[in-house]
Order: structure tokens, then C-alpha cells, then sequence
């Protein structure tokens, strides 16, 4: 595997917080680090004169299912360098929470929702951290985590249901929003039996 | 009670704080008392069912007076789960999905999708299916600028352009439709080549479109550019400076009209761009005017790299002539018994992709356009995620539009160019 | 040039009169029927209401654009105010999130009303058959007219709109009271009741597996424990 300077320079920085890199595809580089300091080790990518990471250009989680830890990734591309870094963080399911990067990057702030809404995972510091594609009323749980079934855990029945009883006054002004993220609390489906298999991952 | 001083018709009227006496002469400076409303702040709905929001975006405006205080977006209105569905499908099952998404430039989405897969797979396609695909992305965003045009001029009053732009996209259409037998989802990438070669007579319809679409172009250039009403509702309108345009993550047009140079087509070139002579127009305002300037810049652009492009379109195979890959002619399927075996096997148990991750961007019309793809030696994908650019791009609005009037927020937002099926996805 | 060849023939019924048909001593009114007029009044000016969502959105502002001009058929007039609309377009993918507005905007729609169903995903679903959308808007609203396509091309949805003109044309005022009968409780609710839901929006051949994977009824993944194929 070649050397890269920015893994080195990053190893250098911090010796304790970069756990692995890869090659993946020819050439792309990815870096594993440690999730409780993602916020620094990105702060210092972002900053450094000889890294300048000034564009995030994704944020995203990957489910590999079977109860494996839950990757967030964090695409890099620096301007003035011309150059990428994948940076990814491990998340146990029992510690499904991150610290948000929207104060390194205001990019942050959907994409981090994005993630929130469809993989549960907390970013903590987020100003305004709520679904942002599912309605407020959805119930069924982060739907591209691997155990929710393509269709969804309710029967159509009751997805209809719940979608014509959404309130269509309902507005959000960002002080309205403190004290969301609660953990999600998934009710029964009364219309559906349920059967072995909804969790088919 | 504050006071302001306006012009008013002199002698109007007892109720402007004159005396009703008539007097002669122009219009006089006089100061008059300005009523004390007591400012309450408004909220106003626009959307997700509203013309000028171009798509299901939703937007909660709090104003005061006609001033838009704050602007709340509420998307997922078309959220269709397409990076789901995606672990259900094979491979060359994504690409019809891919060209749902984005109904604006499908060709873009169909290629750069294929591109990811094949960056992944490590498998290099051929010499005639770069150049095709290059035809094939310049093709669709002119093609996606053209309605980006024709939708933002009527927002500004003009309709017009919105009649031009049309006729010359149903041009496109027909190209469209004579590669691939769809006006609008035309799936035609497959992984390691095109769903088939150039119909005869193809590239010579494009030559064609090329040689005369400058004009229409031209004529829409003369309509818009130097009037009067279209830079007033543009210009320093929605105006967002470099180090902004960065952090909120614009990329495209939106980015290089704040004054930033990154085109992903110089920066990380794909498909021998940089052998191509083209210029990456940037603006310097980064308001919608500058917006607009930069598109119509690409158009012209676009056109110089398909001239190229045709120029150097060699002949030879579109597909990689790889069994594992590609599939058999329909002459052999027909015919002989392996090829036909090789058909069925190829189709049922798809294309495996190595336990490995990989991002693909490419220069898409509304920006950077990535592809990350998360393989594990099977035929589907563990995960297919699209980085979005107008997602991205329209997650910058609220700042963008902060203490403009409602009427230019309608012009930030159709200047964003967005498409709701991929922001929503 | 032809006409100035010989002098153009006289209309007979214009010897007397001297100006027209309708001149002096012509009847001024003609007789028909009510059911027709009425129909024919409605029939060529309806005004229908976008409901774009998607990719049929494209195709039908390409069908109000130069080349294929919608404006023929007396629908020049995109009302985008539902209140003034005649006929509901739903064209494209309509997510639940977005059902409750499509059910609003229906209800906003003063009698007489219609709907068309612009393409595979507003119709059935399409190929999202996932968690997040609406199998068939039909569940949610009544459709008149189905458009296949995806997306159907704007000669697929002037043909939709034209057969919407045939129903108008075959009404009969006397049965107004029957067709136009809404009741007020429905205001806000889906159409179909659970077991329609069910059956509407249960699976058909290609929508996870290559093959036909169930029977007609039952939508939830617990019908189909092995929808994902590892």
C-alpha cells in the first residue's frame, strides 16, 4: 500500500485517534478514526495548511447488517489541494451517537439529518436534529437500517392511515425544535398481525 | 411613531396630512407621519403543491411586511427510497432507477452511476464508450440547463424563453428517444459499456442539434441578459461570497458563480477531459445573475466539447469484451446454446462487485454528482448512496434568502436549480 | 390564384336577407339538448389543476409547451389554484408524506371534478414498491382516467384528457345527484377502507423478485419472509 502524506501527517497529529486506513478502488483513501473525537481530528483536516479540507462533500452511514457496527463517512475534498479523503467512524449499535461537525461546516446540517432520519444515529450539538425525508409522524423506525423491511414494518393499510391523519398546519420554527432526537419508540401496528420474517436482514 | 420622508403628489388630499388645497408645481418632499403598525410577523405556506417552487418543496416563510425574515425548506414530499430499493436490486438493475432520479439530465445520472460501478469493479471501458458518454453528459446538460431556463424565466415574468427553451429540448428528446426508445428515462448505460451502440445516423443528429441550437441560444441571450427587468429581479439577488459558498457545500454552477474555480471535470478529470478545450466559466457576484451568466456560459461550453467530442469518435466496440461482464449479442443468444446459457446466467445472477467501497463524482448539471457504493462479492450493493448537489445546494436557501422579499426568494430558489426527485431520492 | 377564376357562388339563402343567415326573419335560436350543451360547455373548457410531482411532470409541462400545446383541448389555462380547477393531473410518485396534500387539494376542488392518474407510479406505485410511497393514488382519491406510462408521453396524456371529455360527453344532468354526491364525513380520509388498501396495494409479479412472489392480497413484509435474497 503506498504511503500517503496525509495519513502520515494525520498518524502524526494524532497518534491515538487514527485506528486504520485502507485503499479501496485504486486509489482512494480511507481513514478509520475514533468516533469520540471525530469533531477534532476534522477540525484539524479542515484547518491544517497542508491538508485544507475545506469541502465536505458527504456525509453518510453504512449498514452492513448482523448486528456489525454502523459506519459514518465523512467525504473530504480539499479545493486548494485538489485532493480526497473518505474518513469513516465505527458506531456500535449500543452507542448509536456522534458529535456533529455543523459548526466546522454549515454542509453539515442536512446531510447530518439525513443520516439521523434514516440510519437513527444521534449527532450530538446538532442545532436542528429531526427527520428531515420522513413525515414527523413516521413511527416505523430509520428505514435504511438493514432489519426494516423494504415495505416497511406497518401493513399498507395502516401506512395510509397514518399518512392522510398527518397535520397539515404544522409548521417548525428552530426554537420549537429543542429537545428533539429523542430515541425512537416503534408502537404496535394494530391492523397487521405480525409474523417471523419482518426482520429479514 | 417614526417619520419618513417621501415624495408625494403635492395637494393629493386632506388624508396625506395636507390641507386639501391644490398646489401647483412637481413633486415635493414632505415629511409625513408614518402609522405605527405594531410589526407583527407573519407566517406564510408556500408549497409542496405551488408553480413557482419547481417540485414538492416546501417552504414556512416568517415575514415581516413583505421581508422574509427566516425561511424554513421541508422536503421529503418525493421521497422514494431509491438507495433502499437499490440493495434489492442487482447492479445493472439500478441503472432504470438512476434516471427516476434526476428526470431533468438522465443521461447524466445513467452514466455516472455506471461510472461508480465500473470504478469499483475495476473494469476500464472502451475507447468509443468514453467519447459516447462524454456526447451523453454534455448532451443532458444542456438539456438540463435548457429547462432550468426556460422554468426561471417565467418566474421573472418572461415567458418566452420558457417556448424557445422547449422546442429546443424536444430536439433533445428526439435524440433521446432515438438512442434509447425514452423521451425522459432512458437507462442507458449498462455496467461496462451503453445499453447498445449509436443508432446510425445518431451522431449526425447531434452535429445537427449543435450547429443550431446556439442560435435559439443566442436569441434567449438577447431576451434576458441586457433587460432591464431580468437584472433587477437577478442581480444582487440571493448573493453568497466564496468562503460561504464553501461551507454550505455548493458545488456547480452555484459555487463557480461565488468566484470558485472547482469543476470536477478539471479537477478530477474522468473520460479524457482534460484533453478537451473547454473553459470553466466563473462568476464573481455569486448572486442569481451571476447564476444565470455562468449557465448560459456552460451551454455554450458544453456545445464547443460535443463539437470535439464527435470529431473523435472512434469507431470499435461500445461494450468491454469482457464474458463476465458484457452480454452476448442477441444473433448469438438466438442461435447458439452457450451464448445463451451465458445470457441467462449473466441476467439471473447479475455482476459481482468486490467487498470494497468506492466514490465516484462526476460534473453533473446541478453540480458535484457522487456515486458511493459499498460492495460485499455479491450481485447487489450493501449500499448505493447519491450524493445529492441540489440537496446540498438548497440546504444553503435559508441563508441565501434572508432579508430579501418574497418575490426574490421565489427568484433564489428557481436560481438554485433544483430537482426535487434528488433531493428527496 | 383559384378564387379569381370564376365568380364565387352565391349562398341561396342569402338573396334575401341581405346580410347573412342570421339576418331579418331567420330564426335566431336552435334547439338541442340540455344534457348536451351543458356537456359540450364543459367538455371543452376544462381547466386542470398540475399536481406534478416527478418525471411525468416534465412530460406534462412538455405537452402544455409549442409542440404538442394542450391549450387545443380549451386547457390553456393551468389553474394552479385548486379552487378553480376542473381536473385533477396527478402527475408522478406520490410519497405518504405527500398524500394528505393530494387529498387536500381534491377536496379543495369544486364539483364538477376529475381526476387522471399520469403514469405508473401515481396509478400503481411503479417500481417503488417500498415503504415510502402510496400504492396507487386511487387509495387515497377516485381517478377517472389511468395513463399508463413511465412517464407516458404527452400524446399518452392528451389521450387521457380526451377520454376524460368522452365521460363529460356521455353525462346526463339527471344523474348529477348520484355522480356528484360527496359525503362531507370523507373530507380528509382515504378513499379506500383498509381491505381495498390491502388489496390494491398488494404485490405484483416484478416488484422485488424476477418472478411472481405471492398471491393477490397482503401487502406487508410479513407476507414475504424472504424478500431479500442474500
Amino acid at each position: 500500500m503506498p504511503a500517503s502524506a496525509t495519513v502520515d501527517a494525520l498518524r502524526a497529529a494524532f497518534p491515538d485517534a487514527v485506528a486504520r486506513d485502507l485503499v479501496q478502488s485504486g486509489h482512494q483513501r480511507v481513514v478509520y478514526i475514533d468516533p469520540g473525537r471525530n469533531a477534532e481530528v476534522l477540525d484539524w483536516l479542515r484547518t491544517d495548511p497542508g491538508e485544507r479540507f475545506n469541502l465536505l462533500v458527504d456525509v453518510t452511514a453504512v449498514d452492513y447488517g448482523d448486528g456489525r457496527p454502523l459506519e459514518v463517512v465523512y467525504q473530504l475534498w480539499s479545493i486548494p489541494h485538489r485532493k480526497a479523503l473518505r474518513v469513516k467512524c465505527e458506531l456500535p449499535l449500543s452507542r448509536l451517537a456522534i458529535a456533529s461537525v455543523t459548526t466546522l461546516w454549515s454542509a453539515a446540517d442536512w446531510l447530518e439529518r439525513e443520516v439521523y432520519d434514516l440510519f437513527g444515529i444521534e449527532f450530538t450539538g446538532h442545532p436542528d436534529l429531526r427527520r428531515i425525508l420522513m413525515p414527523e409522524n413516521y413511527a416505523e423506525g430509520h428505514p435504511l437500517r438493514k432489519d426494516f423491511p423494504l415495505r416497511g414494518r406497518f401493513s399498507r393499510a395502516e401506512q395510509t392511515r397514518r399518512a392522510l391523519s398527518q397535520d397539515m398546519e404544522q409548521y417548525y420554527m428552530p426554537e420549537e425544535m429543542e429537545g428533539r432526537g429523542a430515541p425512537q419508540i416503534v408502537p404496535a401496528d394494530e391492523s397487521a398481525t405480525s409474523a417471523p420474517g419482518n426482520s429479514d436482514r | 411613531m417614526t417619520r419618513r420622508t417621501v415624495e408625494i403628489p403635492v395637494g393629493r388630499g386632506a388624508e396625506m396630512g395636507m390641507d386639501a388645497r391644490p398646489a401647483m408645481g412637481p413633486l415635493a418632499p414632505v415629511d409625513v407621519a408614518e402609522p405605527d403598525i405594531g410589526s407583527e410577523r407573519m407566517l406564510i405556506n408556500i408549497g409542496p403543491q405551488h408553480p413557482a417552487t419547481h417540485g414538492v418543496l416546501r417552504l414556512i416563510c416568517e415575514l415581516d411586511g413583505e421581508t422574509v425574515v427566516s425561511v424554513t425548506p421541508h422536503i421529503g414530499y418525493l421521497h422514494s427510497s431509491f438507495e433502499k430499493l437499490g440493495e434489492y436490486r442487482t447492479y445493472n438493475q439500478i441503472v432504470p432507477l438512476t434516471d427516476r432520479m434526476d428526470y431533468l439530465a438522465p443521461l447524466i445520472y445513467n452514466c455516472a452511476y455506471a461510472m461508480a460501478v465500473e470504478k469499483l469493479m475495476g473494469i476500464e471501458v472502451t475507447e468509443r464508450c468514453k467519447v459516447v458518454r462524454v456526447i451523453c453528459l454534455e448532451l443532458d446538460r444542456i438539456f438540463s440547463h435548457l429547462l432550468w431556463l426556460g422554468t426561471t424565466a417565467i418566474d421573472v415574468g418572461a415567458f418566452t424563453p420558457f417556448l424557445y427553451a422547449f422546442q429546443e429540448r424536444e430536439r433533445v428528446y428526439q435524440l433521446h428517444e432515438e438512442l434509447t426508445g425514452a423521451r425522459i428515462t432512458t437507462s442507458a448505460t449498462r455496467i461496462g459499456g451503453m445499453m447498445s451502440d449509436l443508432p446510425t445516423g445518431w451522431a449526425e443528429g447531434v452535429r445537427e442539434f449543435i450547429d443550431t441550437f446556439p442560435r435559439t441560444l443566442n436569441e434567449i441571450d438577447a431576451l434576458l441578459t441586457t433587460n432591464a427587468i431580468h437584472q433587477g429581479r437577478t442581480m444582487n439577488i440571493g448573493a453568497i461570497g466564496p468562503e460561504d459558498a464553501v461551507d454550505c457545500g455548493l458545488t456547480g454552477p452555484n459555487l463557480r458563480a461565488s468566484g470558485v474555480d472547482y469543476d470536477v471535470r478539471k479537477d478530477r478529470p474522468y473520460y479524457d477531459y482534460e484533453t478537451y478545450d473547454f473553459e470553466v466559466p466563473v462568476g464573481e457576484n455569486g448572486d442569481c445573475y451571476d447564476r444565470y451568466l455562468v449557465r448560459m456560459e456552460e451551454m455554450r461550453q458544453s456545445v464547443a466539447i460535443l463539437h470535439q467530442a464527435l470529431d473523435r469518435l472512434p469507431d470499435g466496440p461500445i461494450n468491454v469484451e469482457d464474458p463476465r461482464i458484457s452480454l452476448p449479442s442477441k444473433t448469438d443468444c438466438m442461435s447458439d446454446m452457450e451464448s445463451m446459457i451465458h445470457h441467462f446466467k449473466l441476467i439471473m445472477d447479475g455482476i459481482g462487485a468486490p467487498a470494497e467501497d468506492c466514490y465516484f463524482s462526476v460534473e453533473g448539471s446541478k453540480g458535484e454528482l457522487g456515486m458511493y457504493l459499498v460492495g460485499d462479492g455479491g450481485p447487489k450493493p450493501v449500499r448505493w448512496r447519491i450524493r445529492p448537489p441540489s440537496f446540498v445546494n438548497l440546504s444553503a436557501i435559508a441563508k441565501l434568502a434572508e432579508g430579501h422579499l418574497v418575490a426574490d426568494l421565489i427568484m433564489i430558489n428557481a436560481s438554485l436549480d433544483i430537482v426535487l426527485g434528488e433531493i428527496d431520492r | 390564384m383559384g378564387l379569381s377564376d370564376k365568380p364565387a357562388e352565391r349562398l341561396p339563402v342569402a338573396s334575401s336577407p341581405p346580410s347573412g343567415v342570421f339576418g331579418a326573419g331567420t330564426p335566431t335560436f336552435l334547439t338541442t339538448r340540455l344534457d348536451f350543451v351543458v356537456n359540450w360547455a364543459r367538455r371543452n373548457s376544462l381547466w386542470p389543476m398540475p399536481f406534478g410531482t416527478a418525471c411525468c411532470a416534465i412530460e406534462m409541462m412538455a405537452a402544455a409547451a409549442s409542440n404538442f400545446d394542450l391549450a387545443r383541448f380549451g386547457m390553456e389555462r393551468m389553474s394552479f389554484s385548486p379552487r378553480q380547477a376542473d381536473v385533477l393531473i396527478c402527475a408522478g410518485r406520490v410519497p405518504y408524506k405527500l398524500a394528505p396534500v393530494l387529498r387536500r387539494i381534491w377536496d379543495q376542488m369544486p364539483q364538477p371534478k376529475w381526476a387522471v392518474s399520469m403514469g405508473a407510479c401515481a396509478s400503481s406505485g411503479g417500481v417503488f414498491d417500498v415503504y415510502s410511497m402510496v400504492q396507487g393514488i386511487d387509495t387515497v382519491i377516485p381517478v377517472d382516467v389511468y395513463v399508463p406510462g413511465c412517464p407516458p408521453r404527452p400524446e399518452g396524456l392528451i389521450y387521457g384528457l380526451m377520454m376524460i371529455q368522452e365521460k363529460i360527453r356521455q353525462e346526463r344532468l339527471s344523474e348529477h345527484g348520484t355522480l356528484r354526491a360527496e359525503d362531507p364525513a370523507a373530507v380528509a380520509r382515504a378513499r379506500a377502507d383498509a381491505d381495498e388498501v390491502l388489496a390494491l396495494s398488494g404485490p405484483f409479479g416484478n416488484s422485488t423478485r424476477q418472478n411472481r412472489v405471492s398471491g393477490p392480497t397482503g401487502s406487508d413484509a410479513s407476507d414475504r419472509p424472504d424478500d431479500r435474497i442474500p
